[in-house]
């Protein structure tokens, strides 16, 4: 009898398990909230990035029946994240793309809604790449925000060692005067003329961008100037060794807020963290913006970037707000909220620029202010499903050129060879 | 409480004696037994046994996790075994358990045999070697990749003191970036495998070492014929174990290096997770990951093999 009990007991204790392991499972879908309607955004590092704060604030602020609820994902993750999320027919509303390649795999696998009329409404022509999102006429996803490349430099530094703002300059000028920027601060600190990160694109999506070429295309001899260049920084002690940078996992924030390098070419999102780094008192920089670095000294600037959108997933809850919040976020309105907290918008004006100058701690100079409006924008890498594998390829061999063990025509030409079978299956 | 009830009835089962009584007794007895083990094994069921099985169907398949899978046969292994990057991960797995393995044994045998006797705060040193098995393993892999950089890491520093003027680069070369990587696995390891050995040295009766020693063995003649032989199954543990560990390694090169400089560090695991969740490719993935695992369990079968012919 009470043998029997236990059974039962073993029994209902396991079924019970099996019950709430599958109730966990079913999630909970949103709830509207004394009548509001609950969207639901897929965000990362919700904490550190705050435009997504300042643009969720906005929003309800102005649209009192919308409650929205970030889904906060971690950084490195998102991709993965979010990929397995909509394999799994997951509901988010909005989806952020973080780049244009994930972009292009969610949108060719038909995992976004087609919102053409969202990017009418904003109007194509304000809207910086918006190319980037067209696939055969239709637009999935709609860029809020548009990250650019430019060259921050050290004022001070420059000041002390007499030499005038980086205006115009070559690449040759600038390698030039990262030589003569190095040396020993007053205060016995090694200063680099500048600090060029690991990253691949520090040299090569720059190099595509200026010669208008195709990263996929399989023939890289067009990097061939830049590497020569980044090599003989490092060799000269201009620039900080790529291997020492590399293994001590140097933070190129820290090399520019402390006053190691007097130049460093870089995305505009770091205007943010310096911004914020001055305010909370952790920097004491006196810094400006100047155009990236050019091929030719003929005065047009181009430079390379990537734009950060908003799509609607396919099975979203509630399509129809999630539109409304688009149209808003890639917007007039949202384009504020954003420069308000330092983060570049999408959309361009001179209302938005001016606007953004006046930030707290922004440099005010014409030169910053024209480095912000570059002549053209490439792309930091196409939009391409062979985008992915052929990152992986140029990323390994761009280390085996950075440290030394291959020769810039030998590294080349394997970048060629590999991406040709192993990507483009020739 | 109700334990208490359970055990005079479950002892009968052991030793069943014919009737239909006791069959059905039997029956109910594989019934509780199949219930305690149900909820274990309905989540080994959910998250391992149907994945891995699925994982062999996705082999032959393509799968970019939005679509239904497609059949497509042998091709992703065709592709597997002409891409250069596949052999080059292969290569590298097999080299790093080729490094990984007697490394870890010799070490962990020999400081088992080291702090295998009574002294005073023995304990410590035992403590401070095992240390590093349970010390995250991103502080590891981090503080050991500082350790090695080339210019102004300690190790190099060191080199040069002695006067070794062509310090390696470690981890920013691609000859020493897996010999650098085997070197910090073995010293995190080897104090987990000093308490197997460990354990297995104290089981062995001194009776055997005294009757050696009557015999006129030397040290050496006590370790080779009556340590080693008693060892002989820990030992057997140790190198299945370290064997399976060594040919799934990932999460320490990931930190340590992330397969470079260039691939010299790319192991298998390694590029089933790049192929997979970085591309998206999962049934080329699941290829690789059941060639993986072929590899793991002819090596296993093999040294279970010797063992049994050494046992006879």
């Amino acid at each position: 009898m009470k043998r029997r009990t236990f059974t039962a007991m073993a029994l209902a204790v396991t079924a019970g398990l099996g019950l709430s392991g599958c109730a966990g499972a079913a999630g909970t879908a949103p709830q509207a909230q004394d009548g509001k309607t609950t969207l639901t955004v897929s965000v990362w590092n919700y904490a550190g990035t705050p435009e997504f704060k300042a643009l969720f604030d906005g929003y309800e602020a102005s649209h009192p029946n919308v409650h929205i609820e970030p889904v906060d994902i971690l950084a490195d993750d998102y991709p993965q994240k979010v990929t397995t999320m909509l394999a799994g027919g997951d509901t988010t509303d909005v989806l952020t793309m973080k780049n244009v390649i994930d972009y292009a795999r969610y949108a060719n696998n038909g995992q976004l809604q087609e919102i053409n009329n969202v990017v009418d409404a904003v109007g194509k022509d304000k809207l910086a790449t918006l190319d980037a999102f067209n696939i055969n006429g239709k637009y999935y996803a709609a860029p809020y925000r548009q990250d650019f490349w430019l060259l921050y430099y050290n004022k001070d530094l420059f000041k002390a060692a007499g030499i005038d703002d980086p205006k115009d300059l070559t690449w040759d000028k600038y390698a030039e005067i990262a030589k003569k920027l190095s040396g020993t601060a007053p205060d016995g600190k090694k200063v680099y003329g500048t600090y060029q990160h690991i990253w691949r694109s520090v040299v090569e999506a720059i190099s595509a961008a200026q010669n208008g070429k195709d990263q996929n295309s399989g023939d890289y001899s067009y990097f061939k100037d830049q590497y020569t260049m980044a090599l003989d920084l490092q060799k000269s002690g201009a620039s900080l060794d790529y291997a020492t940078a590399k293994s001590q996992k140097t933070s190129y924030r820290t090399m520019f807020e402390s006053g190691q390098a007097a130049m460093m070419p870089m995305g505009t999102w770091y205007i943010a963290g310096l911004l914020q780094a001055k305010k909370d008192g952790k920097a004491n920089v006196n810094w400006g913006l100047a155009p990236m670095p050019q091929k030719d000294s003929n005065g047009k600037t181009t430079t390379f970037g990537s734009p950060t959108a908003f799509a609607v997933n396919k099975n979203a809850t509630h399509s129809d707000e999630a539109r409304k919040f688009i149209e808003w976020a890639a917007g007039e309105e949202g384009a504020k909220a954003i420069s308000k907290v330092g983060v570049v918008p999408a959309l361009q004006d001179d209302a938005v620029t001016d606007a953004y100058f006046k930030l707290d701690g922004m440099p005010t100079d014409t030169l910053s202010k024209k480095a912000f409006a570059p002549d053209s924008t490439a792309l930091e890498m196409p939009v391409s499903d062979k985008s992915a594998a052929t990152d992986k390829i140029l990323n390994q061999e761009h280390d085996l050129i950075m440290v030394g063990e291959k020769s810039v025509a030998d590294g080349i030409a394997e970048m060629g060879k590999r991406v040709k079978s192993e990507v483009l299956g020739q | 409480m109700t334990t208490k009830t359970i055990t005079p009835a479950a002892a009968p089962a052991a030793a069943p004696a014919p009737g239909r009584g006791n069959r059905k007794q039997a029956r109910r007895n594989t019934l509780i037994g199949w219930t305690f083990i149900l909820p274990n094994f309905l989540g080994f069921l959910a998250f391992t046994l149907i994945p891995v099985l699925a994982a062999f169907a996705l082999s032959f398949m393509e799968w970019t996790s939005f679509s239904a899978p497609k059949w497509v046969g042998l091709a992703n292994f065709q592709r597997m075994l002409a891409s250069d990057s596949f052999w080059v991960a292969l290569r590298n797995t097999v080299v790093y358990a080729i490094g990984h393995v007697p490394l870890t044994m010799a070490l962990a045998l020999l400081l088992a045999m080291l702090l295998n006797r009574k002294l005073k705060g023995i304990g410590f040193f035992r403590v401070a070697i095992f240390f590093p098995y349970i010390t995250s393993l991103v502080a590891v892999a981090v503080v050991w990749n500082m350790l090695f950089s080339p210019d102004n890491g300690p190790i190099n520093q060191f080199l040069h003191a002695i006067g070794i003027a062509n310090a390696p680069g470690w981890t920013s070369s691609s000859d020493w970036a897996l010999p650098a990587v085997i070197i910090t696995s073995v010293w995190r390891d080897m104090g987990y495998y000093m308490v197997l050995y460990l354990a297995g040295l104290q089981a062995i009766p001194s009776e055997l070492y005294e009757a050696a020693e009557v015999d006129g063995a030397s040290a050496w003649q006590r370790f080779w014929n009556v340590t080693i032989p008693s060892l002989r199954p820990t030992t057997f543990f140790v190198v299945v174990m370290l064997t399976v560990s060594s040919f799934k390694v990932f999460d320490l090169i990931v930190v340590m290096t992330n397969g470079g400089p260039g691939r010299s560090t790319t192991v298998l695991s390694q590029l089933i997770y790049q192929e997979g969740i970085g591309e998206g490719k999962f049934g080329y993935s699941s290829a690789i990951s059941l060639v993986l695992f072929l590899i793991v369990l002819t090596v296993t079968v093999l040294q279970f093999k010797i063992q049994q012919r050494r046992e006879r």
